[in-house]
């Protein structure tokens, strides 16, 4: 199976007041195509300082990230803007959205910055809305929805950009259980149909109950790394 | 860049009570500095035309022996075929050949130093508003017997009512004193109170005859159809007249023309005041608006907005804080100037007598000079940029990955 990222030694120190700080130390690690990940670990043990080393929001101290065989560890900030768009799709634990847009604009929205024709941008994000199951909400802004449903638009955004993976920064922590539920569902259905990569970080048990492989962070370090088949 | 624009005009009414306190300031801000520019205006425009119409007249021919010596006997030669020139003139919509003499005036009480100016009443009438400037008696015609109009403020001053005898005393050809009794026709009052007591007015025959002269002119006041044309009219008579003096409305009363730069150069200073002074408030706005979208900005940076729309992003938002306020400034200050235009705005209500004494009139009516919207423009359009710079750069020094964990 395709190798999605790769990471080789990957860490991130940082410099405090007090003291260098690890939050991620030497962390080698591969992602293939098609797999729901799930990052735990205790608080401060570096999930999201990981996450957003291989999502190009920050930049690795040592060692490196490689993305479909591009090396972005040394790569210029105003080109990883551009590789983000392009490559990775992100879903974070709130302000999703642009709150004075529909959700129909949010999701055409990153198509848009992608400089997708009109109609397909229109067709795309209505698609996307009815795999998420918010068809009846295509005009809704997000000050309209359930955060649940706001999230649900996020994913769909996520989707549309045609991503190599989705990271997922916490993405129930904000919701009941029931909307936790529904979203993880339309997650997990959506990595199985559409083999789209999951990466998601998580205190939460209802998402590790659902992930495929668990990675567990201690101090920056992989502790832990399995893999549960079974959960197809 | 539709949808920037869709999202910046939208991202406007976000924070609604905070946006329209701005917009209002920026619109009451313009409106203020609109208004008090063309206050300014109207009242130099007033002033202007006061002292082109009641004094100065667009050009002035002259020996050039008076202008220093201010005697009698220097008086334009060739007035004749100045006149048959002037008569002649396309450009010339009225003209007054006058004769001019230093003198006293005396009544029973009082003794005072006066500019005697004889006058062919109609030609005076064409040239200058001496005759609308009438308030009390009459403006002589050739029927009148040793008429004078006098301003009302030397009337006040020598106690002179109309029917009054006034004695006149100058120097005749022969430097002669020659002393003459007039009786008062009519009172005048312009404008300017100091030049009202210092000007009389009599028959220019009469003036002539009592001086010992056959006729004489010691200055001639034409009016022009365009004050702008003075400058190339004066050229042309020099050439026709070497040996006289020819000076233009500018010439004579420098402090209009200087007035008038000073006004502009006023205005502009003053509407950067003001907009510097809303400029902060902008700043103040458009720094909230990004301190409270942190993680907004940081999640459209992290999935690939890059900065340099985040920038026009928050660029546009402040220009449209920015026109709407200044859009709406326009309008109001537009339409109540257009109003207070042709009503005036009386100022006589709140004590502005003394204005007159320096020549202006006490009703002003604001004038609405087109390029304080275009100059106003740029001011506003510099503002906006200077305003959503600091936002835009706090904007865009924001790290995407601690932007989106931002509390
Ligand atoms: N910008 C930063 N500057 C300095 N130290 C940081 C910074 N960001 C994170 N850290 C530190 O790095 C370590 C890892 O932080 P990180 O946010 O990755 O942990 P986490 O596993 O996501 O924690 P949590 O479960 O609480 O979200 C922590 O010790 C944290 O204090
Ligand atoms: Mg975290």
């Amino acid at each position: 199976m395709k190798t999605v990222i790769e990471t080789k030694d990957l860490t991130k120190i940082y410099n405090s007041s007090v003291a260098p700080v690890k939050a991620v130390n030497k962390v080698s690690l591969d992602f293939v195509e098609g797999e729901f990940t799930a990052i735990v670990g205790p608080s401060g043990s570096g999930k999201n300082t990981f996450l957003n080393l291989i999502g190009g929001l920050d930049k690795p101290t040592e060692g490196q990230v490689i993305i479909d065989d591009t090396d972005i560890s040394g790569m210029k900030e105003s080109k990883l803007f551009d590789f983000r768009l392009k490559n990775i799709g992100f879903v974070f634990q709130s302000y999703n959205l642009i709150p004075v847009l529909t959700a129909k604009e949010n999701v055409s929205f990153i198509m848009l910055l992608q400089k997708e024709s009109k109609a397909k941008m229109e067709k795309r994000a209505v698609e996307m809305l009815e795999q998420v199951g918010l068809s009846e909400k295509l005009n809704s802004r997000p000050g309209q929805l359930s955060g649940g449903q706001q999230q649900r638009v996020a994913v769909a955004r996520a989707l549309a950009s045609k991503p190599k993976f989705v990271l997922a920064d916490e993405p129930t922590a904000n919701l009941d259980t029931e909307s936790a539920f529904n979203l993880l569902d339309i997650m997990s259905r959506l990595n199985k149909e559409e083999n789209i990569t999951l990466i998601f970080s998580t205190h939460d048990q209802r998402v590790i109950d659902r992930a495929r492989r668990v990675i567990t962070l201690v101090d920056g370090a992989v502790s832990k790394d399995e893999k549960f088949e079974s959960r197809k | 860049m539709r949808m920037l624009l869709k999202i910046s005009w939208l991202n406007l009414w976000r924070n609604r009570q905070r946006s329209i306190v701005m917009i209002i300031a920026v619109m009451v801000g313009l409106w203020g500095g609109i208004f008090a520019a063309s206050f300014m205006f109207g009242l130099l425009d007033q002033r202007f035309k006061s002292s082109i119409e009641q004094q100065v007249s667009h050009l002035q021919i002259h020996h050039p022996e008076f202008l220093k010596d201010y005697n009698v006997k220097y008086y334009i030669e060739r007035f004749d075929e100045l006149y048959k020139n002037l008569s002649e003139d396309d450009d010339v919509i009225a003209f007054s050949g006058r004769t001019k003499v230093n003198g006293m005036l005396r009544t029973a009480t009082l003794t005072t130093g006066v500019n005697i100016m004889g006058i062919n009443p109609e030609m005076e009438a064409n040239t200058t508003s001496l005759n609308k400037n009438i308030v009390e008696g009459d403006y002589p015609d050739d029927s009148f017997r040793n008429p004078v109009l006098i301003g009302k403020s030397l009337a006040d001053k020598v106690k002179a009512q109309i029917g009054s005898r006034i004695v006149l005393t100058f120097q005749d050809s022969e430097r002669e004193l020659a002393a003459a009794s007039f009786r008062v026709s009519g009172i005048y009052q312009t404008a300017a109170t100091g030049w009202d007591e210092m000007h009389v007015f009599v028959l220019q025959d009469e003036l002539n005859e009592l001086l010992g002269y056959e006729k004489i002119v010691n200055e001639v006041g034409i009016l022009t159809d365009d004050h702008e044309k003075s400058d190339a009219f004066a050229e042309r008579y020099k050439d026709r007249y070497p040996e006289l003096e020819i000076r233009t409305w500018s010439e004579i009363s420098p402090e209009l023309a200087y007035m008038q730069e000073m006004a502009s150069m006023m205005y502009v200073i003053i509407l950067t005041i003001i907009l510097m002074a809303l400029a902060f408030g902008l700043l103040n706005t458009m720094l909230m608006a990004v301190i409270e979208r942190i993680k907004e900005l940081g999640m459209l940076m992290a999935i690939g907005m890059n900065k340099k729309r985040i920038f026009i992003m928050i660029l546009l938002e402040t220009t449209f804080l920015t026109l709407t306020g200044a859009f709406l400034g326009m309008i109001v200050g537009y339409f109540s100037v257009a109003f207070l235009g042709k009503n005036g705005i009386d100022l006589t209500a709140v004590g502005a007598e003394s204005l007159s004494e320096y020549g202006f009139d006490p009703i002003i009516y604001p004038v609405l000079e087109p390029y304080v919207f275009v100059v106003i423009t740029i001011l506003v359009i510099l503002t906006a940029v200077f305003t959503s710079i600091f936002p835009a750069l706090k904007a865009l020094r924001l790290k995407p990955a601690e932007a989106v964990q931002a509390e």
